[in-house]
């Protein structure tokens, strides 16, 4: 079983890895690039080689290659050679300037320097000759440039995407050199109950905390990176998007590192768990606040995250389909063909026929203009209000497609021979539809449980949007209109795993619901 | 006794005759009733009044959608020029344009078009589109489907890409074929296509296998029948049913595809008027517009329950074990 398990479980991680690649060989170079620039302003008033070398830069901002200009180049070399004066030296600004005289610029050391060295790491090279008037003078925008680009392979990408997936804090992270105190270890937490994990050199200052909010233990340790945001939410990392709350900010009384032995309290909202190293310069008015260099923070707040919300009517959704949709096809089932039977089938073709925007959009308008539900999440006025309609809208669907398997496999049940044989014991059709037949046909709606679950995490695409729910349902269709390559991919990679994990777990808990069922080849009967 | 006593009064010439030659052969044969599958399948589905009900009904439905834009030429852009004209309840619509017409009995939308004229437009592009997704995907999906049930080999790398594909997100997929080919019927078509088959074929496979090893499926092959006679006349007739209970749920499927997409804002350009395009126009009003939104919904609705039914009642009428009389 072990080894079986651990096969599954490497095929699984070859098809997400396969997945991803597929991903991002449509994402990265199928779609043609430059849609990029069909809304941008910035390009449009650029001109001639300023534009040519704004799109390098946002080709990288968006992923598609790395590249470096030459100007750059010239400018770490003499940096490293004379320090902060390196501007106003001859031989830096002869080299700097060699870019504008196309007839002299391939002699030059410093360009056959920058040509070898990224000719090593496989870089292509673009020259952008000087474009003048013809008195000489250079047109706008018309200045030259040298760049030297690479072009990520699918292979390279999807190396660095996984081998970045998982990152794990270290005190060497923070590059500052005047930090010597570099060190993990526990200590008193000013903040949270008890004691925390601190480290120094770290990038973020409490490694693992506890505090009041579920799941009370909290960590910044451990960091899954799936992708990083360039257009919907600039730069940031994607699973901490999802993740972080949302909404109002929580104030309360707290002291700042300088005010501890104090009776001095501020009003604010600042998550000092949240603290990270601050590499840029500090303010007097940060020194004044804290006594090292973690002067970073970000905010309590009071609702849910995006994941959350979406989890929540997910879930609550499902409990609501499993509660009334397995009983209501049991009994249409037992009742085949009487009024209820007939009624439950035509709920079914109603739900499994009719398009799903339809019936959504009759949902809403029946609880809006009926029972004065509100319509919009964002204008609720009591927020559980606004949950109501958006589970209904998901529940109703699970509970057809359940009543309907139910049924089904009720009936196939109903005629096998052990049926027979129960009612031939004597028991009563009670015993027999409660313990013999619903248990027999759960064993096709189990595997299906994880699935149901896991997948309140992915949310809804339409319920959310139709009732502006603030959740992730709408992650991937909003990146796709935005080219937000980043996002594309971490939604794939999370979608494709939760539908992998949802596939074994479901496998695992019908082999243990029916112990006839073996999974691994040994046992069983499987062919 | 009585058998006896009756007999004996009977010389053995009455009882016996030889047969002349042209009896033999008729006389040599097991003679059974007549049996035809089509037949059947047709005589037990309209047996049934409510079906002959719903298949006129989707008849006249159907030749609505195909005949009434003839005659009734629909142009989202007629009165795109004249802001009065836009979003006029019916009775508004037509006392602006003249009293009672068939062409404002549902109002207008959002540019000045007509309601009731775009909703025979719009269903014939989504029927077009339905019918051909389905057909493309039908054939595919059954064709591979049998050949991935029946052969093992074959099952072993399908799956693999199954696993793959499957996981692919659709929209992501119909995105990246409407930058590459554009947006347009076909290549609509095209993206519900390029993968749509392989859940028909996925379903098809399991239902294969579990015919693939009857006994008379391994006599067959025993005796050295070429697999594709096994699978057009050993397992191909035998789920005939399963591809009509197939039909019954892609039809109306593509038709909320479309629908779906183009709420997203991903289905056919703006200028093919459809079902779906104009559920999503519609949508954000829908509660001050009610005659936009609800006329396309109720014929969507109507097309794809009845589609769905009737499917349904084929694919029980197809099962031959409801024949017996």
């Amino acid at each position: 079983m072990k080894k079986y398990l651990f096969k599954r479980i490497l095929f699984s991680i070859f098809s997400l890895l396969v997945v991803v690649g597929v991903v991002m060989i449509l994402v990265y170079s199928l779609i043609e690039r430059s849609v990029i620039f069909q809304t941008d302003d910035i390009w449009n008033k650029k001109s001639n080689n300023d534009r040519a070398v704004y799109e390098y830069a946002q080709y990288q901002k968006y992923g598609y290659l790395e590249y470096v200009d030459y100007t750059s180049f010239v400018r770490d070399k003499y940096v490293e050679k004379y320090g902060e004066d390196y501007y106003t030296q001859s031989d830096y600004l002869l080299d700097k300037d060699i870019v504008q005289k196309a007839d002299a610029f391939m002699d030059n050391e410093t360009v056959k320097e920058f040509i070898d060295y990224y000719n090593k790491k496989g870089y292509t090279f673009s020259y952008y000759k000087p474009i003048t008037f013809k008195s000489g003078k250079v047109k706008p925008g018309g200045k030259g440039y040298f760049i030297a680009s690479y072009e990520k392979s699918v292979f390279t990408r999807l190396g660095r995407y996984i081998a970045g997936l998982i990152t794990v804090e270290t005190t060497k992270d923070v590059k500052d050199p005047e930090l010597t105190d570099r060190y993990i270890r526990i200590e008193k937490d000013p903040y949270g109950g008890g004691f925390a994990v601190v480290g120094s050199g770290t990038r973020h200052k409490y490694l693992i905390y506890f505090d009041g909010r579920f799941p009370y233990i909290h960590q910044n340790w451990l960091h899954l990176n799936l992708g990083v945001s360039y257009t919907a939410y600039r730069g940031q990392e994607i699973s901490s998007v999802i993740s972080s709350p949302t909404g109002e900010l929580i104030t309360k009384n707290v002291q700042f590192p300088t005010m501890f032995g104090t009776d001095e309290y501020i009003e604010s909202a600042i998550d000092f768990h949240s603290l990270t190293y601050n590499e840029a310069e500090i303010s007097d008015a940060e020194k004044a606040q804290f006594t090292d260099r973690y002067t970073v923070y970000s905010y309590n707040k009071a609702g849910l995250s995006m994941l959350q919300t979406s989890f929540v009517i997910g879930i609550i959704a499902t409990i609501i389909a499993y509660a009334l949709g397995l009983p209501a096809g049991m009994h249409m089932a037992r009742r085949k063909d009487k009024l209820g039977d007939k009624l439950g089938n035509a709920y079914i073709i109603f739900i499994m026929a009719v398009p799903s925007l339809a019936y959504i959009f009759m949902f809403a308008a029946i609880g809006t203009t009926l029972f004065h539900l509100p319509y919009k999440f964002a204008n609720a006025n009591v927020k559980i209000l606004a949950y109501i309609l958006p589970v209904i809208s998901l529940a109703l669907p699970q509970i057809g497609s359940l009543m309907k398997w139910m049924r089904r496999y009720m009936i196939d049940q109903m005629n096998s021979d052990y049926v027979k044989f129960a009612r031939a014991e004597g028991l009563s059709e009670k015993e027999i539809y409660k313990i013999h037949i619903s248990r027999n046909a759960m064993i096709y709606l189990v595997q299906g449980i994880p699935g149901s679950i896991l997948g309140c995490l992915t949310g809804a695409i339409i319920t959310e949007r139709v009732y502006g729910v603030p959740g992730v349902g709408n992650l991937l269709t909003n990146a796709l209109n935005q080219h937000d390559n980043g996002v594309i991919v971490a939604c794939t990679f999370f979608y494709t795993s939760l539908s992998i994990i949802s596939i074994i777990l479901g496998d695992l808990l019908l082999a243990k619901y029916d112990p006839r069922i073996s999974l691994s080849e040994e046992g069983g009967g499987g062919r | 006794m009585t058998n006896n006593e009756a007999f004996e009064n009977v010389n053995e010439e009455e009882l016996f005759r030889f047969l002349r030659e042209d009896e033999k052969v008729s006389s040599e044969k097991i003679v059974a009733p007549r049996y035809s599958y089509w037949k059947s399948v047709f005589r037990v589905f309209f047996k049934k009044k409510s079906n002959i009900f719903m298949l006129v009904v989707l008849v006249l439905l159907l030749l609505s959608a195909f005949i009434c834009p003839l005659f009734m030429p629909y142009d989202m852009m007629e009165n795109i020029t004249n802001p009065a004209t836009y979003n006029l309840s019916p009775a508004a619509a037509m006392k602006y344009f003249g009293g009672f017409s068939f062409k404002w009995m549902l109002g207008s939308g959002g540019m000045g078009n007509s309601i009731f004229y775009g909703i025979f437009s719009s269903a014939r592009t989504s029927l077009m589109l339905a019918f051909i997704c389905a057909a493309i995907n039908m054939f595919l999906g059954i064709v591979l489907g049998a050949v991935w049930g029946y052969s093992k080999k074959v099952d072993a790398v399908m799956l693999v890409i199954y696993n793959i594909v499957a996981n692919v997100p659709l929209i992501l997929l119909v995105t990246v074929i409407v930058y590459i080919i554009g947006t347009g019927f076909w290549s609509l078509i095209f993206s519900l296509c390029v993968t749509g088959w392989l859940g028909i074929a996925f379903f098809f496979r399991t239902q294969v296998m579990i015919i693939r090893d009857r006994e008379y499926s391994l006599a067959s092959r025993c005796l050295g029948t070429p697999l594709p006679r096994i699978i057009t006349k050993n397992i191909l007739p035998f789920l005939t049913s399963v591809i009509v209970t197939i039909l019954a749920t892609e039809l109306p499927s593509y038709i909320s595809m479309e629908v779906y997409l183009s709420f997203l804002g991903l289905g056919l350009s703006a200028e093919l008027p459809s079902l779906g395009r104009m559920i999503s126009l519609a949508q954000s009003a829908f509660l001050i517009y009610p005659w936009e939104f609800w006329p396309p919904v109720f014929f969507a609705s109507v097309l794809t329950i009845l589609l769905y039914l009737l499917g349904q009642k084929l694919a029980d009428a197809s099962d031959p074990r409801t024949h017996m009389m």
